[in-house]
């Protein structure tokens, strides 16, 4: 999910499996461990997960951020999802409720899937047609459907709808019988498989959910259902009886329960992975802290340590209408003088990082590999950098102003980025905004100064459709909530997004997603820095780890972990 | 003594209108549109303007102080027609994060922060109590003058510093407590003692010594006075004279410091509970600021600012019960 | 007194440094504290604490003061990165015992930046003292004529005063100051935090000043200087405040650990001065993480911050027992 939503799951994201877990995909695991992590779970048993952030909300058609998307694929199923992290393509979209993939009309406007036989909500009422329409028309309610904007963007609906508790039948999604759904698109959306996989497409049964009735509850479709739920502290999930193993293949859903404890300082929840003194060998976690790393070279530690790649990039938007910054020259300047080697080691070290010379990371499909502005060890070009600036002009430098969050890392980053701009004389300030209002200051562009670090993570990885246009199309700069922190509206670019979003083979697609990135860079609209890399230490008696970069975000996706020995803590 | 208490209500109550006004104000003035924050991403201007409809926002700033305080004493409803919702007195309003009545995430958690504040009272007043009388009465010995280093050093050290290097030492490194779990009493009545170990004596050091501090003073003040040594001269038994002459004068000021230090801690500890994720009202209130969680950082202003002037208030009630000269000048 | 029972608790008890609640240490000074500071300093330098607390804060301000010339020394800035003192592939720790300490960087360097610790150090305390005697400055001003005014004109003016005092003292300081802090843009953090702090910070000297102007009013040299047909600021400022100067250097000493130990609890909370700069209580903020395997990195700011509030407290402690003991106690 983008970093960019409200401040809740900004900040979700900083602490918990989120952004922290921003590492995976691909799942190709690159454990330094003895294999333990992918053994078949045996039956039974608590998973304990320890976090910081408590998770946003209960409800999937509010909450969307990495931490919550991986807990509603406990308890919550949808017409499609992504595979199981545990699946050759754990990037792929599959079906979950619906017996296949949909069948597209000619034109790509319209969509139908059938739905399994033997679904049921926890308690036993069936799931048809009708619930799954029900659950999906929820996104159009102004208060509640603030998650994922999928629906409402590719869906097509009647002018001014605004959901079923205040309008009503959402006439456009018909349901034929119980057990077919038809989807009528806006325009034609060749992913279309996987904005059903988004979490504000669960079912649920018709009426329910006003107000704030799953602000507290949870109608569970999924293996799991919620069994106790102290807000900021626990959540234990227990099983649902209703859920048919047979309907489902991606969730293997092995433990009997989970407990997620919320609120632990970070620091602490490395303390009690590394003690892993009674129940805490069946517990997971997002990242380690960089400080716990030179801790765990014990060969017991080491044996534990489960590391991810990273699937969200982090990076340094320059805002191109802002005076020197609208000479590529100086974007490009800047290009060469940055230091990736301070910023990965201010993030916590190569463990923790990779440099990132591409927007689009490895794992997201559609990645291309190449840097336009080479330097020695990635320390930056301050020749070549300089003499940009001189022919720009600008050869005494000059000063800009960079936004950052008051967040640790942030800060550091922005800390070695000033220091490598120094060298060819251009004096940063940095202009520290709080975590929770950080994003809603850069996303106006009225509000935004010269340069901002950010970061941005798929949607789905299956494809770099929901990486690229988000950044750089030029006709979305919107004056609040913008996504383009570069301003930059460049025609070519716009017209390419167009012909590349429009081409039904994803593939060929993808290839030419890797191009645009390159092309993009040469105009030097942002600077990518890092991709942060996953690091974590489950418990010694935890398995079936998989990082899944659609369900979570690159971090440990929930439904294939399970216990070694279930009479274990 | 009506009057005086009726007096001292209503002033108390004036402070918690002021109290509610000035945050209220400053919240209404600083913080960035909620609405906008609510809204989050996929965000239309139209929907803005619902939003700050059912929320009130686009009221004029006395309407909606009105409508709060109001709603604190009758309950309101949220918008209208059928997504109108009620919230019962007292209500607080909602969570802008997670839609929860900020009313009831207090009322969850009052208890955490009353077992956190309880706990490390009783610590506190033993050791500031015990610790000051002993070097009172042997004053100027080597024991004196190790309590006085002692508290000094006590009250110097941040307790941020002290919880980790607890935690270090007394968990990691000797094991000697486990890992804090969330446990409910009923559940394992070990695992919970353990769990608030720490955070109470965190707590309480710094109280502790400046318990003993003042414990200390007022004990040798009381001795100087000239009843005292009146009595001992009378040939009293030393304890006696303690007991009777010394003690009482000596402690009441204590009451009343401890009455108004003690309701400052049940509305939270704000970085004892942050440090140690306690799930109390102080750990709600740092994370409702980080997220900018207006209405909870009122709701909890609000508690604490209650606490303490209800805490003054039963100060006074018990210092004119032990002190009759207050009566007679109130 | 016509006090009411409250103005009893001449203040609470905590310092903010160790407690919860953000508020102004303050012991219980109540009672008049006439003149008579002549002596004081003749009692104070027999006295080994108060010296050695002094002798601390002096060498602290000088270090601040030469930052500049003692960095030029050492050969780092506070802000220059050293990629060869830190291991990337260990999470950015330190290379070497002790934080990396050595000829280098003579009190190691900071994981992952490879930044000087000494250079930090150095500059951090300008920002500490700064904020934290700026802090005291303000509150003692503030605290003063606010007393002053409470107690010489009574009646309405009192009134007034004394509700406010009483409304910021009911008031959760430090919610509200980390609110505030985070709300407001963080350009000038340092101002905003010397405000914040004083704000809630004066009534508890105001109350102790106002309580001891209440009764020097009374007095004979004030009746005689009033009969004499002085003025009412007259007095106050010639014949009042003169005779507080010893009760408002103590409170005011014992105030300054208070605000020291507040700006750190301020940095630890994330909403303490601007990135770069360095601050001591930013630093331990940074440090606590690393505290297991890189102590040093702890320790070094941890112990100058808590010598600093040590010294300051002794001193004020000292401080208050001299002019009590002068008084006659």
């Amino acid at each position: 999910m983008k970093h960019h939503r409200t401040g809740a799951a900004v900040i979700a994201a900083v602490t918990t499996l989120a952004l922290a877990a921003c590492g995976g995909g691909g799942g190709q695991n690159s454990s330094s461990g003895g294999g333990g992590f992918t053994a078949e779970p045996a039956e039974g048993g608590t998973v304990q997960v320890l976090q910081n952030a408590d998770f946003s909300y209960l409800d999937p058609a509010r909450g969307w951020d990495g931490g919550v998307n991986n807990f509603y694929r406990l308890v919550y199923r949808q017409l499609t999802t992504s595979a199981p992290g545990s699946a050759e393509d754990p990037n792929e979209i599959v079906p979950d409720l619906a017996e296949s993939l949909g069948e597209v009309s000619e034109d790509g406007l319209t969509w139908t899937y059938r739905l399994k036989d033997g679904l049921k909500f926890a308690g036993g009422d069936p799931i048809t047609s009708a619930e799954v329409k029900f659950g999906i028309s929820r996104a159009w309610d102004p208060e509640i459907g603030i998650g994922s904007p999928y629906l409402k963007q590719v869906i097509d609906a009647p002018e001014g709808y605004e959901g079923p508790y205040k309008t009503g039948d959402l006439p456009t999604i018909e349901t034929p019988d119980d057990k077919t759904i038809v989807f009528h698109l806006i325009k034609p959306f060749p992913e279309f498989d996987a904005v059903l996989a988004q979490v504000n497409a669960t079912p649920f049964p018709e009426g329910s959910g006003a107000g704030d009735e799953f602000i507290h509850e949870i109608i569970a479709s999924g293996p799991y259902k919620l069994a106790e739920y102290v807000p900021g502290s626990t959540i234990k999930l227990e099983r649902n009886e209703s859920w048919d193993p047979e309907t489902d293949e991606v969730r293997a859903a092995k433990p009997d329960g989970w407990e997620f404890t919320i609120g632990l300082d970070p620091a602490t929840i490395d303390e009690r992975l590394i003690a892993g003194q009674g129940a805490d060998v069946n517990a997971i976690a997002g990242n380690i802290q960089p400080a716990t790393l030179p801790r765990l070279q014990t060969p017991q530690l080491q044996d534990r340590v489960l590391e991810f790649p990273g699937i969200c990039t982090t990076y340094m938007g320059l805002n191109t209408t802002k005076k020197h910054l609208d000479d590529v020259r100086v974007r490009q300047a800047i290009s060469y003088a940055i230091d990736r080697t301070t910023i990965v080691n201010a993030s916590g070290g190569t463990q923790l990082g990779d440099p990132a010379t591409t927007i689009l990371p490895p794992t997201v499909a559609g990645h291309k590999d190449f840097d336009l502005y080479p330097s020695q060890d990635g320390t930056g070009d301050v020749e070549a950098a300089q003499k940009l600036l001189d022919e720009a002009g600008l050869s005494d430098g000059f000063t800009m102003t960079l936004d950052i969050r008051s967040q640790e890392s942030m800060q550091a980053q922005a800390e070695a980025v000033q220091q490598a701009l120094e060298r060819v004389g251009i004096t940063v300030e940095l202009n520290l905004i709080d975590t929770s209002t950080y994003y809603e200051t850069i996303g106006t562009p009225s509000q935004q100064n010269d340069a901002a670090i950010t970061g941005w993570c798929p949607d789905w990885a299956s494809s770099a459709a929901t990486f690229i246009p988000p950044l750089f199309d030029g006709r979305n700069i919107y004056e609040k909530g913008n996504g383009n922190l570069a301003q930059i509206n460049d025609p070519e670019i716009n017209s390419r997004i167009d012909e590349i979003k429009a081409m039904t083979d994803i593939d060929a697609a993808n290839e030419q997603w890797g191009e645009l990135d390159e092309q993009i860079l040469e105009l030097a609209p942002v600077v990518p820095l890092m991709v942060a890399k996953g690091v974590m230490l489950p418990g010694e008696n935890v398995t079936g780890l998989f990082s899944s970069a659609n369900a979570a975000t690159g971090g440990i996706d929930y439904v294939a972990v399970g216990l070694k020995d279930p009479e274990k803590g | 003594m009506p009057r005086f208490l009726l007096t001292r209500i209503m002033s108390g109550l004036m402070v918690l209108l002021l109290v509610c006004l000035f945050t209220y104000l400053v919240f209404f003035a600083l913080s960035p549109d909620p609405a906008v924050q609510i809204c989050g991403k996929s965000c239309t201007p139209e929907l803005i303007d619902q939003i700050r409809g059912n929320l009130g926002l686009d009221q004029p700033f006395w309407t909606q102080f009105f409508l709060f305080v109001v709603g604190i004493f009758a309950g309101r409803t949220y918008g209208d027609g059928a997504g109108a919702v009620d919230c019962a007195a007292p209500c607080l309003g909602y969570s802008f994060q997670s839609s929860q009545a900020v009313w009831d995430m207090i009322v969850q958690r009052l208890p955490v922060s009353a077992t956190v504040a309880v706990g490390a009272a009783v610590l506190w007043l033993l050791a500031g109590l015990a610790g000051g009388l002993l070097s009172a009465v042997k004053e100027g010995s080597f024991l004196d003058r190790f309590t006085t280093g002692l508290t000094l050093t006590s009250m110097s050290i941040p307790n941020y510093v002290l919880a980790l290097v607890l935690q270090y030492v007394l968990v990691v490194q000797l094991q000697w407590l486990p890992f804090p779990q969330a446990v409910a009493f009923a559940d394992d009545p070990v695992q919970w003692f353990l769990n608030f170990v720490m955070p109470w004596m965190v707590l309480a050091i710094g109280y502790a010594a400046a318990y003993t501090r003042l414990t200390r003073a007022n004990v040798l003040d009381v001795l100087r006075e000239n009843y005292v040594r009146t009595a001992a001269a009378k040939g009293l038994p030393q304890s006696l004279v303690w007991r009777r002459h010394a003690l009482r004068p000596a402690l009441t000021p204590i009451v009343t410091i401890f009455g108004m230090d003690f309701a400052g801690l049940l509305g939270g500890a704000l970085i004892t509970e942050t440090v140690f994720g306690i799930n109390g009202v102080g750990k709600m209130a740092a994370d409702s600021i980080a997220r900018n969680d207006q209405p909870v950082i009122m709701g909890v202003t609000l508690l604490a600012g209650f606490l303490v002037v209800v805490g003054n208030l039963v100060v006074d009630v018990v210092y004119t019960a032990i002190d009759p000269r207050v009566r007679v000048n109130a | 007194m016509t006090s009411s029972p409250t103005d009893l608790t001449a203040a609470r008890a905590v310092g903010s440094g160790t407690g919860d609640t953000a508020e102004a240490p303050a012991a219980s000074a109540a009672g008049a504290l006439p003149a008579g500071a002549g002596g004081t300093w003749q009692a104070l330098r027999h006295d080994v604490g108060a010296m050695l607390g002094l002798g601390y804060i002096v060498l602290v301000t000088l270090v601040a003061i030469f930052a500049p010339v003692l960095t030029s020394i050492s050969g780092w800035t506070p802000y220059e990165f050293d990629q060869t003192a830190i291991d990337p592939d260990l999470g950015g720790m330190p290379i070497g015992p002790w934080g990396g300490m050595g000829a280098e960087h003579w009190f190691g360097v900071e994981p992952g930046s490879g930044r000087d610790i000494f250079a930090r150090i150095v500059y951090g305390a300008r920002v500490s003292m700064s904020i934290a005697l700026s802090a005291t400055l303000l509150t003692t001003v503030l605290g003063v004529s606010l007393g002053l005014l409470a107690g010489y004109f009574g009646g309405r003016v009192d009134v007034v005063i004394s509700r406010v005092m009483d409304f910021l003292m009911a008031f959760p300081a430090l919610i509200f100051m980390i609110a505030v802090l985070s709300a407001l843009p963080a350009s000038n953090r340092s101002a905003l935090l010397v405000v914040v702090i004083s704000a809630f910070g004066w009534p508890y000297l105001a109350r102790i000043v106002r309580g001891q102007t209440m009764s020097l009013a009374q007095r004979e040299f004030v009746e005689a200087a009033r009969a004499a047909g002085a003025s009412g600021t007259r007095i106050v400022f010639r014949e009042i405040l003169p005779n507080l100067r010893s009760t408002i250097i103590v409170m005011s000493t014992l105030a300054v650990p208070g605000y020291i130990g507040t700006e750190a609890g301020l940095s630890f909370l994330g909403v303490g001065v601007v990135p770069p700069a360095p601050s001591w209580g930013q630093m331990i903020a940074a440090s606590v993480k690393w505290y297991a395997v890189d102590p040093a990195y702890f320790v070094v700011p941890g112990v100058c911050l808590f010598l600093l509030v040590l010294s300051f407290t002794v001193l004020g402690d000292r401080l208050r027992a001299v002019v009590d003991a002068q008084e006659g106690r």
